[in-house]
């Protein structure tokens, strides 16, 4: 009797799963917070609504993490269905041959009207060789942060150099002058530092100050590399002062830990993605001001974050069933919950419409600068073998900040040996 | 005629496994190494010894094996004599004896993930316990996983803390079959404490010694959670160790040929190492005293 239970229960399982479609969906988490439980949350509320999708998401570690996964996962074979990376492996994911482009999906939900829902600015990181490969989905800008009551404990000193203690610096020439006043000593030790300038992903924040003075990194094609320009020489001057010189910047915080440094009031200004605030705004004891980056030549910031991709050799139902799973997540309703969970934009335009993000806007309107800084946002770099590149920037961002390459040395090396790379895929 | 093949066919499902997860991939690995496999030319294209030679001139390459030798000699050393001298310490004292082993061996069953989360706060520039310590006592304060003068060193040092109780324990076990004989012998000709254990204690555990030795070092050889989860190698290459090199190789940059000539070359420097310290203080040993 037992082993005719046992066979029937199999069986209704095998039919059961013949049914359903199973995703599975790699996702990172690229800021501080416990945003995996989000996303879980997020899943399932999507299989809860669809019965014949069950989304399995596979919380892979940070982007780069993430990235490697989906590398090992695609070249043995194996690949996800749906997933989450970042923007600048666009060309990496295509010189793989991992994923599919979204075109056809886009012209059934009526073309351009459809992509009419994201924020331009977003959608400039998704087209490579006249095709479109990527929905948005965890998308922010870097934005700046700062702490509104020690400025106003340092009113009198900044209002005696003109500089006005309820407002954030809005160029680099004050971003310096704050960053001295705010720095608090004892003898040689720091108290408080007036400005995190964090490691980990400083080639994204050097982006962006190469942006403010009015030049680029890598062109769109991803030709040519620009790191031996007069401008990003400037920057990497500019950080190298701030660090080694004026001493009020510490040399490399750890990415997670700069968040959680600033809010514990160790820093009164900071340059993080706008993911940080859910963390910073739980935690900080103090009133959080967010502005837009200081700007120099002009306002300038790279965007950042996730797309979604649909992955290539998996079945055309399950990539049916993807496309439905993103047009789902990056709804009104729920890329708004994601925004306020997150504290990334929302990309869906609409969703500043929806009721909860009104209400939230009401209480946190710090919400909304990462969305208003849109406007003066350039795609983030990509180029095949970005996480090559990366750690090249990375190295020598990170040797200039720990004085032991000059500036000179580090774009001089960033040049040569990202342009050898560039000239591979020619 | 069965009866004369039936310990082979004993060793047969050992064999399989053997040569599936080990001879196999090793092997396989030797032969990647001979090719160009990355994430340009994706697929296996032959070009004889260019993976090697590229290695050679590769900078980073030494800077890696230069850490590795650096991370081997100072977690080997120091985690040898303080083990032993541990050893010889609860040995020689009479209450608590089971107290003072579990303090000491309970780094080792920690998972190395767990260990390494702690550590990384610990470590915290500005946050971590261990500088709020040294800031009380007005020591400066290091930013020893963000700075690369201190990057290695702070993994060393959770080394040493994470393995010492686990050879304490093996000198434990060593110095019970020391005739306590010998060290009344000592005594009785006067012998200080310390020339006690430099002429007795420590000739008579060589046995250990050598074990522990050669574990180490092959140990040493096969960081990578703590670097993975901790430094990611970093800052630049600073704590970056041959094995660490080699998974950014593979799975980061997609770069197989090298990643395989890389590991062939970490294997040939294992067993040229293993097979010197036996050669030179194999014979050194003493064993068996019963």
């Amino acid at each position: 009797m037992r082993k005719f239970f046992i066979l029937l229960s199999l069986l209704l399982v095998v039919l059961v799963i013949g049914k359903v479609i199973n995703l599975k969906f790699f996702y990172p988490v690229g800021v501080a917070g416990p945003l995996a439980r989000v996303i879980d949350k997020m899943v399932e509320e999507f299989n809860k609504t669809h019965p014949n999708i069950k989304v399995e998401p596979v919380y892979c570690g940070n982007y780069d993490q993430t990235m490697q996964k989906v590398q090992t996962a695609v070249l043995s074979g194996n690949p996800p269905d749906v997933a989450v990376i970042e923007i600048s492996e666009l060309y990496t994911l295509i010189n793989m041959d991992a994923i599919i482009p979204l075109d056809e999906y886009i012209e059934k939900e009526g073309g351009e009207e459809f992509l009419k829902q994201y924020y331009e600015a977003f959608l400039g990181n998704s087209y490579a060789k006249g095709k479109i490969w990527a929905i948005p989905f965890q998308r922010s800008t870097i934005v700046f942060y700062w702490n509104k009551d020690l400025f106003r404990k340092h009113a009198k000193e900044l209002e005696a150099v003109g500089l006005d203690p309820n407002r954030a610096p809005r160029t680099w020439y004050e971003l310096v002058k704050y960053a001295q006043i705010l720095t608090e000593r004892e003898g040689d030790e720091v108290l408080v530092h007036g400005l995190i300038l964090p490691g980990g992903w400083n080639d994204w924040i050097f982006e962006a100050f190469v942006y403010q003075n009015g030049s680029y990194l890598i062109s769109r094609d991803a030709k040519k590399a620009n790191y031996n320009s007069l401008e990003a020489l400037e920057v990497l001057q500019l950080w190298h002062e701030l660090t080694n010189v004026y001493k009020v910047n510490p040399p490399l915080r750890p990415w997670n830990t700069t968040p959680v440094d600033f809010a514990a009031g160790k820093a009164a200004m900071m340059y993080y993605s706008t993911g940080g605030l859910p963390l910073i705004l739980k935690t900080a004891n103090f009133e959080v001001g967010v502005s837009f980056l200081p700007m120099h030549v002009q306002y300038g910031t790279p965007v950042g974050g996730g797309n979604f991709f649909i992955f290539k050799n998996i079945p055309k139902e399950h990539q049916d069933a993807a496309w439905e799973f993103i047009k789902w997540m990056t709804s009104p309703y729920w890329a708004a919950y994601w925004s306020i969970q997150s504290g990334y934009v929302c990309v869906n335009k609409k969703g500043y419409e929806e009721e909860i993000m009104k209400e939230h806007l009401k209480k946190y309107p710090q919400y909304l600068v990462a969305r208003d800084q849109l406007k003066f946002a350039y795609p983030k770099i990509m180029a095949p073998e970005f996480q090559r590149i990366r750690k090249i920037m990375v190295t020598n961002l990170d040797a200039v900040m720990l004085g032991q390459k000059t500036p000179k040395e580090a774009v001089e090396t960033m040049q040569r040996e990202i342009q050898a790379i560039l000239d591979r895929y020619k | 005629m069965v009866r004369k093949y039936k310990p082979f066919l004993f060793l047969l499902p050992s064999l399989v496994f053997l040569i599936l997860f080990t001879y196999f991939p090793i092997s396989y690995s030797l032969f990647y190494s001979f090719h160009e496999y990355n994430m340009y030319t994706r697929k296996p294209i032959f070009c004889g010894l260019k993976n090697y030679i590229n290695m050679l001139h590769d900078s980073i390459f030494w800077q890696v094996v230069f850490n590795n030798v650096i991370y081997g000699v100072f977690t080997i050393f120091p985690t040898m004599f303080m083990a032993l001298f541990l050893a010889i310490l609860i040995d020689e004292v009479s209450k608590f004896k089971t107290f003072y082993q579990m303090g000491i061996f309970y780094p080792t069953i920690i998972p190395m993930t767990a260990a390494a989360m702690v550590w990384m706060f610990m470590y915290d520039p500005s946050l971590g316990i261990i500088n709020k310590f040294l800031g009380l006592l007005h020591l400066p304060q290091p930013g020893w996983l963000g700075d690369s003068k201190t990057s290695l060193l702070s993994l060393i040092i959770m080394a040493i803390w994470k393995n010492l109780g686990y050879y304490m324990l093996l000198y434990l076990a060593g110095l019970q079959l020391i005739p306590r004989e010998l060290y009344e012998a000592a005594d009785i000709e006067g012998a200080n404490w310390f020339r006690k254990h430099y002429h007795v204690t420590f000739p008579l555990v060589s046995p250990t010694t050598l074990f522990v030795f050669i574990v180490s070092i092959i140990q040493s050889f096969k960081v990578f959670t703590q670097v993975y989860l901790m430094t990611q190698g970093g800052p630049g290459y600073s704590s970056s160790v041959l094995v660490f090199y080699i998974y950014e190789n593979a799975f980061r940059y997609w770069d197989i040929g090298m990643a395989s000539a890389l590991t062939s070359v970490m294997i040939l420097v294992l067993l040229f190492l293993v097979l010197l310290v036996f050669g030179v203080f194999g014979k050194r040993v003493t064993y068996s005293l019963i």
